[in-house]
């Protein structure tokens, strides 16, 4: 990746900051409308560091026991939620670092967080359950059992949850948790996107393959050849690419006109080892990939799928996540080694816009 | 991807009542400076301070395609792949699987989850047999076949609720259905920790040193006599044995070293598959012939025979001579002993049809050869296979190939340096009416 290093024209990963925590960076996110940063770690703790100098802010060590497993900070940026081996979900003042609640929602895991989007709403899922909460940490309702532990949350922009588990991808409405739709299909799905819009449902799953089903027709289908199963989804804001991992390309299918069916897709080669994670900047199309080889690829789309590098690090550790600030012009990324680096974003290469939304979808892909 | 590395996984099968979880506590509880992290099903009950337990719903996930090869064990990737991120991990895992679980899935999701499988290396499946119990669920169920046939280990527990003879059937049974396994009998569980932990990837010397015959064909007999004998009558007695009948070729012209008695053997084996001649007490035994002696009678029972010239004949018996303590007397009445002795490893009399085929050839591979043989034969009989181990010699390679499989998965890596040792291969596949014959036939066309 020198090519793209030691000041290239084409690089827009400019210099920011980097911090470490203590173990692990397992997940994350911006909170307080981009002014703070804040991850959870394999070891349990919570950190809060500064967006712009990256100094701690403030750090709980230790507060879930086993370690964090999902962050999701709300809309508005200033709760946050961890979840954890130690089965609760804990609530945040994000200025202070303070817990406000803690939840204890069951004796297993607690393996994703996510905030729906009007912020009314927090789901966690444990085990074969999920539970939904208010804003104050109130259980509002508890699932009945999945067939198989639940492996994804996402929330539609209509407000209802959608879970991921062996089999099939259910929406449950936000008001009583009653399921509304249940879209079946026979494999292990790893992890979930929903488009913008809440109209196509995207699945990476066990079997090396992304499985994705159109709400409004009921249409699916199926994208085989992955050399390795895609754990990580994401749609960019306009609905019109799915970047997809599974291997160590990146391969992007373009939803316009009658695609991605028939289509061949983008292939974004670049990682020596399988991608991790993937983020599309806020507004734009542009996405950053991070790979378990340790590098972090900065790219700019078209909406064919194609698209070329625009700007590469290597972080020396396998890429945990990556995380866009609200306004588009700092990329977080966390590693393997505790090490969390942020990088400025240069605006020589593609419009950066105003995100349309406050933030950006919360799948709960943490 | 570097075996060293990978932190070792031991897999516990057992039907309920076998006395996994007090095995498990045993493990435990021994000093031996591991950190072991232990994946318990939800009905697990151990709870050790020091080990790190996790309880995970048995979640077996099949794949779309249909395949039994891509079931895997969901909990465990989830599971697992997270406990990997946490600096402070243990250094070895065990997993322990309800009693009615194949065992298939569990093994399979090493092979099959890519980053498992960097993290992760299968180590080896140890069972627990029941052995007052085992006879009846054998006939009952498919799972305490493939937990038999899956395993590396099989601990044979309860020993103390079984007679000696019946257990001795009952592991020539568990031997005849798997042959690669270790079996290791016990009371309570009571086994050496290092006979089930750190197995290594197959540690087949070991195994060969232990039983020298272990990569040997099966035959229908169990032992050969080779005698000198001259002219004259001879009588050949026999004491009660296990079996009411025993079966039995005279082999003229018998050779007394090892190769002349494998070319025997292979004859006899045909000679073996014609019906036999039926012989009762007093009766004449006839050279070169599959003959079936009758020994329902009580006490010693004598048969004869006549040779016209000094012969050096070889007895292939269906049994043990010390089984029956056979004698050879002479028209004196002096015994005869025999000039050289060797047994043969029998053939299981069960109908199981779960087995073991080996294959040892000197030589060296020729990797095309043997990649698109591996790949036809995994692809045709990869359901019916279990389990595959071995060492294999690739021409052009210094260092000798080990691999293991599960299915249709299979890892291989470098091994070892060769150095000044004899290159050869050395197979074991386990599976369910597996084709010896043409599997050996097919081995041997990959040699160069």
């Amino acid at each position: 990746m020198s090519d793209l290093n030691g000041g290239s024209p084409m690089e827009v990963l400019g210099e920011g900051w980097s911090a470490m925590v203590g173990d692990y960076a397992m997940a994350g996110g911006w909170s307080r409308g981009g002014e703070a940063l804040v991850v959870g770690d394999a070891e349990g703790g919570v950190y809060a560091f500064d967006g712009e100098s990256g100094e701690t802010a403030w750090e709980r060590r230790g507060v879930h026991d086993g370690g964090v497993l999902s962050v999701a900070v709300h809309p508005k940026g200033s709760v946050i939620a961890t979840a954890g081996q130690d089965g609760r979900v804990l609530l945040w003042n994000a200025d202070e670092g303070q817990v406000t609640r803690a939840i204890d929602v069951g004796s297993s895991w607690v393996e994703k967080v996510a905030w729906s989007q009007d912020g009314q709403r927090l789901a966690a899922s444990c085990s074969r359950q999920v539970c939904v909460y208010d804003v104050d940490g109130a259980e509002v309702w508890r699932s009945d059992d999945h067939p198989s532990t639940v492996s994804a949350l996402a929330w539609s922009r209509r407000g209802e949850l959608a879970t991921a588990c062996y089999g099939r991808v259910s929406f449950l409405g936000a008001a009583t948790g009653k399921a509304r739709q249940t879209l079946e299909w026979q494999g292990s799905l790893v992890s979930m996107v929903l488009s913008p819009d809440g109209d196509i449902v995207a699945c990476g799953s066990q079997d090396n393959s992304v499985h994705f089903w159109r709400r409004s027709t009921g249409q699916d289908s199926e994208m085989w050849g992955y050399p390795a199963k895609p754990s990580a989804l994401a749609f960019d804001d306009s609905g019109t690419v799915l970047a997809t991992g599974g291997g160590a390309s990146v391969t992007v299918w373009s939803f316009r006109k009658k695609g991605p069916e028939g289509t061949r897709p983008g292939v974004l080669a670049f990682h020596e080892q399988p991608i991790s994670t993937l983020a599309f900047a806020p507004g734009a199309m542009r996405l950053a990939s991070g790979g378990r080889d340790g590098a972090v690829v900065v790219w700019m789309l078209k909406v064919t799928g194609r698209g070329r590098p625009v700007g590469a690090e290597d972080l020396g550790a396998p890429v945990a996540q990556l995380y866009w600030r609200p306004d588009g012009r700092a990329l977080a990324a966390l590693d393997a080694r505790g090490g969390v680096t942020v990088w400025k974003i240069g605006q020589e290469s593609g419009r950066i816009r105003r995100p349309r939304q406050e933030q950006g979808l919360s799948t709960g892909g943490n | 991807m570097n075996t060293q590395q990978r932190v070792p996984v031991t897999i516990l099968t057992g039907f309920l009542g076998s006395g996994k979880t007090t095995l498990l506590n045993r493990i435990l509880t021994e000093e031996h400076g591991k950190r072991i992290a232990v994946i318990e099903n939800e009905y697990g009950e151990v709870g050790i301070d020091q080990a790190l337990v996790i309880n995970a719903d048995e979640e077996v996930f099949e794949m779309s395609n249909g395949c039994i090869c891509c079931t895997v064990r969901g909990d465990l990737i989830r599971v697992l792949n997270n406990l990997s991120k946490r600096r402070d991990k243990f250094d070895y895992v065990l997993v322990e699987t309800t009693g009615l679980a194949d065992p298939g899935p569990v093994a399979q999701t090493f092979f099959m989850d890519e980053e498992l499988r960097a993290e992760y290396a299968l180590d080896g499946i140890v069972s627990l047999v029941d052995a007052a119990h085992i006879e009846q669920q054998l006939g009952r169920s498919d799972e305490s076949t493939e937990q038999i046939a899956f395993a590396d280990v099989l601990v044979l527990n309860k020993t103390d609720l079984v007679n000696g003879e019946a257990l001795d059937g009952l592991e020539a049974r568990l031997r005849g259905m798997n042959r690669m396994a270790r079996v290791v009998r016990s009371e309570r569980a009571n086994v050496p920790v290092e006979t089930v932990l750190d197995l290594g990837a197959f540690n087949l010397d070991e195994v060969l040193e232990r039983r020298p015959t272990f990569l040997e064909p099966e035959y229908p007999f169990e032992w050969t006599g080779v005698y000198s004998l001259d002219a004259g009558r001879y009588e050949f007695s026999l004491i009660d044995g296990p079996d009411p009948t025993m079966s039995l070729i005279v082999v003229p012209d018998q050779g007394a070293d090892d190769a002349a008695l494998r070319v025997s053997a292979e004859w006899c084996v045909r000679q073996y598959a014609e019906p036999a001649e039926i012989i009762h007490p007093g009766g004449e035994i006839p050279v070169g012939r599959h003959v079936n002696l009758q020994l329902a009678s009580p006490g010693r029972k004598s048969f004869f025979l006549d040779f016209e010239a000094h012969v050096q004949v070889g007895l292939y018996t269906q049994h043990l001579s010390e089984e029956f303590d056979f004698q050879l007397r002479n028209a004196d009445g002096v015994v005869v002993p025999a000039e050289v002795e060797r047994t043969w490893v029998a053939q299981h009399e069960h109908d199981d049809t779960v087995g073991s085929v080996a294959i040892e050839r000197d030589g060296d591979a020729d990797p095309e050869k043997l990649n698109a043989w591996i790949g036809q034969l995994l692809r045709e009989r990869g359901v019916d296979i279990f389990r595959m181990k071995g060492f294999i010699s690739i021409a052009g390679q210094s260092r000798r190939f080990v691999f293991q499989g599960v299915h249709m998965l299979v890892d291989s890596q470098p091994e070892r340096e060769w150095g000044d040792a004899p290159r050869r291969n050395q197979l074991v596949f386990i599976g369910r009416n597996l084709d010896g014959q043409s599997m050996r036939e097919g081995f041997e066309a990959c040699l160069t």
